[in-house]
């Protein structure tokens, strides 16, 4: 799952370095109170590298601010040495990354900042609504978003056409005929793999609009069984039924890059970020790959869901706050946003999925599509309303254990292993403190 | 009356100088293992909750520990891996010293330093290597599949211990081989040569003089690859990510299972337990071991 990740935020790394098109604006300042008196160092952990893009046009603008950006690590690796840091009273940084589904895990016992404070909320509209979403815990925005993934389907276009599908499925149904199709092509070739993925599960969840997880201050309700969560467990349980999904490779690995580079496994039903590593892990298909929205539970819907994101928080034991939530505007919404960008950021702004020059960019990779139009547009269909538990760091690593029989030996449904989850993680999160239900 | 004084200071001097001379061993014992240990018998007691803080909780979580299945899990699959991987690294490690000591072969030098290098090859880099040769996709095995026409799966789940014993054996019989190689060097060659004369064959050499000479050396690599097997996690660890549907969960053995709790679950009291208890559990049988073996060896 580290995995993931890592290739997300190699995502934002990026694969073109352009050049910074305009200079810095002039207007002064927007941060009140930022002192300018005083020098001040301001750290920053993250692990998506496109932060330090944004460093010098900020240092001009506030000349005694110094910014240190470091990687401490990705994921759970920066999240323990957070709760260290904040333990140990010392070495908190000033601005720290996360993934959505761990924000709460820090918001909820109040180790993260409320930005209201700093009038965040003004800035709220510049943002799809699923994404301010994510950074808003009971009514506070605890972070700003720094970069999204929409879900979408890309798919192999030379294999599904050898297969006799012309165009990208546009529904589920059509999804299921797609790779029944594609698996009567012969051999091990599927149209998708899926190796107890609890992101893909969870993006059919939410696409669908069920809502497994309530979270209200430490009251968590885990509950699979609403119609949006039936659907979606009762078309996957059909794929796995009908050994329409390859089971036997798991993501991010050897066998999945060779899958996907020799055309085996057609398509992958994954975030926006995925843009970047796929032409790395699949060279010989270039120019095959392409690019749809997510296959819709009924014809003629915009719904959509996301796979990965993080946003920015500033700690609550962050000791220069001002300063750093003056960084934090600047690199994810102001004038620091486009040069992220440029290396390769994939924001939730509304101000950059609407840009002439973002959405024209093209890959001969993806034949030259203008895959951003794609993912523009699935990036505002995103459903609003999604809610990850507290303690979601954990419960991915206990998803894979409980559906480790059913993936190895079909032993078992989706649906009961959904139920020893729900069971797993009302047991945990009881005795973390949390009210579980 | 000069060397009276001489020796009395002497007398008084020497438990400090000796003191000097352990100073650096002690006080990295001190720091690496002692204080370690303390503290995590200390944290053992407590519960760090999410929402709430840490809190004192005495032995509830040694309670908790025993009441787990998945602890068990664990623990059972590593004794049994160790009851059987253990007893057939060991005799190959045997067969193999007895072979280059016979004197038979020709370049048991070059033959030596093949067996001994896969430990020398870090079980990261080996797993990898492993991981690469029996998966069933691209692998060695892939293509032996492809050729006879079979499906043997080396990572299915019943199998996946079977290909981390022979990944571990692998890695470790040449260690081995070399403690016992040495035992039999210790030898006085004179002993052959007596046996030779009196009418003992080469069997008999093997059965009454190498064997016994083997015990020592026998008792400490039993004592160190039981300590081995059971913190088996490397290979396991890695597995999980580089092949599906292999089995392997977040608490395939008990130090995955302990790093699990410390990390993904931030359960680092409970975690604690279990080392302790696991470290406990180690050193109660590498004594039995110790006791046995070494009574043998005193008998003979």
């Amino acid at each position: 799952m580290k995995k993931r990740v890592l290739a997300a935020a190699a995502a934002t790394v990026a694969t073109l370095v352009a050049l910074t098109g305009c200079t810095g604006s002039s207007d002064a300042p927007s941060g009140a109170g930022v002192p300018t008196d005083k020098p001040i160092t301001l750290k920053v952990w993250s692990w998506d590298g496109t932060v330090k893009e944004a460093v010098p046009g900020f240092e001009k603008l506030y000349p005694n601010i110094t910014v240190d950006v470091i990687n401490a690590g990705s994921s759970t690796d920066e999240y323990t040495a957070l709760d260290n840091a904040i333990q140990a009273g010392s070495g908190v940084p000033d601005i720290a990354m996360f993934e959505y589904f761990s924000l709460p895990l820090f918001a909820i016992p109040g180790k993260l900042t409320d930005l209201s404070e700093f009038g965040a909320e003004d800035i709220a509209s510049d943002y799809v609504d699923a994404a301010w979403g994510n950074v808003t815990i009971d009514g506070k925005p605890y972070a700003l978003p720094s970069d999204y993934g929409p879900a979408a389907l890309f798919y192999n276009q030379a294999v599904l056409t050898e297969a006799g599908v012309t165009a990208p499925p546009a529904t589920w149904d059509e999804f299921y005929e797609a790779a029944k199709k594609v698996r009567a092509l012969g051999g091990d070739r599927y149209i998708t793999n899926d190796s107890a993925d609890i992101f893909l599960l969870l993006s059919l969840i939410w696409e669908g609009g069920g809502r497994p997880f309530k979270v209200d201050g430490s009251n968590v309700t885990i509950d699979f069984t609403d119609e949006g969560t039936t659907r979606a467990v009762e078309f996957w349980q059909k794929m796995l039924d009908e050994d329409l999904v390859n089971t036997k490779v798991t993501g991010w690995s050897d066998d999945w890059n060779r899958g996907l580079n020799e055309g085996t496994i057609a398509t992958q039903i994954i975030g926006s970020w995925f843009t970047s590593t796929l032409p790395e892990r699949a060279p010989d298909a270039a120019g095959d790959f392409r690019i749809a929205p997510l296959p819709q539970w009924e014809a003629g819907e915009t719904s959509g869901s996301e796979n990965g994101g993080s946003a920015m928080a500033i700690p609550a034991d962050a000791k220069n706050k001002e300063a750093a939530y003056a960084f934090l505007e600047y690199f994810t919404h102001g004038d620091g946003l486009q040069s992220r960008i440029d290396a390769g950021a994939f924001v939730p702004n509304l101000s950059n999925l609407d840009d002439e020059q973002f959405l024209g960019t093209t890959n001969e990779f993806f034949g030259d599509q203008k895959y951003n139009e794609v993912l523009a547009e699935a990036s505002k269909n995103v459903a609003t309303g999604w809610q990850y538990p507290p303690f979601f760091g954990w419960a991915r690593t206990s998803y894979e254990d409980v559906s480790a029989p059913l993936y190895n030996s079909g032993k078992g449904t989706l649906a009961d292993v959904l139920e020893t989850w729900k069971q797993r993680s009302i047991e945990y999160g009881n005795e973390q403190g949390f009210t579980v239900k | 009356m000069s060397s009276a004084t001489t020796n009395a200071i002497r007398v008084h001097k020497r438990p400090k100088v000796g003191l000097l001379f352990i100073a650096p061993f002690a006080v990295l014992f001190l720091f690496v293992l002692v204080i370690p240990i303390c503290y995590s018998a200390y944290i053992s007691l407590f519960q760090n909750k999410l929402i709430g803080g840490n809190a004192f909780v005495g032995l509830d979580n040694y309670i908790k520990l025993f009441n787990d299945p998945q602890f068990y899990d664990g623990a059972i699959r590593v004794v049994v891996f160790t009851a059987i991987q253990v007893p057939i690294m060991l005799l190959s490690a045997i067969a193999l010293a007895l072979a280059i000591d016979s004197l038979r072969l020709h370049g048991t030098k070059f033959f030596r330093v093949v067996v001994f290098l896969p430990y020398a090859i870090p079980a990261i880099v080996s797993t990898l290597m492993w991981g690469f040769m029996l998966g069933i996709r691209y692998g060695l095995i892939g293509s032996l599949n492809e050729a006879a026409g079979t499906s043997f799966d080396p990572f299915a789940p019943e199998t996946t211990m079977i290909s981390i014993g022979v990944m571990v054996t692998w890695g470790f019989t040449g260690y081995n081989m070399l403690i016992f190689y040495a035992a039999l060097r210790a030898v006085p060659r004179e002993l052959y040569e007596a046996a030779a004369i009196d009418g003992a064959n080469e069997f008999h050499i093997v059965r009454y003089i190498k064997l016994p000479a083997l015990r020592g050396s026998l008792v400490v690599t039993i004592i160190f690859s039981i300590i081995g097997t059971f913190q088996l996690f490397n290979e396991p660890n890695i597995l999980a990510t580089l092949v599906s549907n292999s089995g392997i969960t977040s608490y395939y053995t008990p130090n995955l299972y302990a790093y699990n709790l410390a990390f993904t679950g931030s359960q680092q009291g409970y975690a604690a337990a279990l080392a302790i208890v696991m470290a406990l559990f180690t050193i109660a049988i590498a004594y039995v071991v110790q006791i046995k073996g070494m009574k043998n060896v005193l008998n003979k």
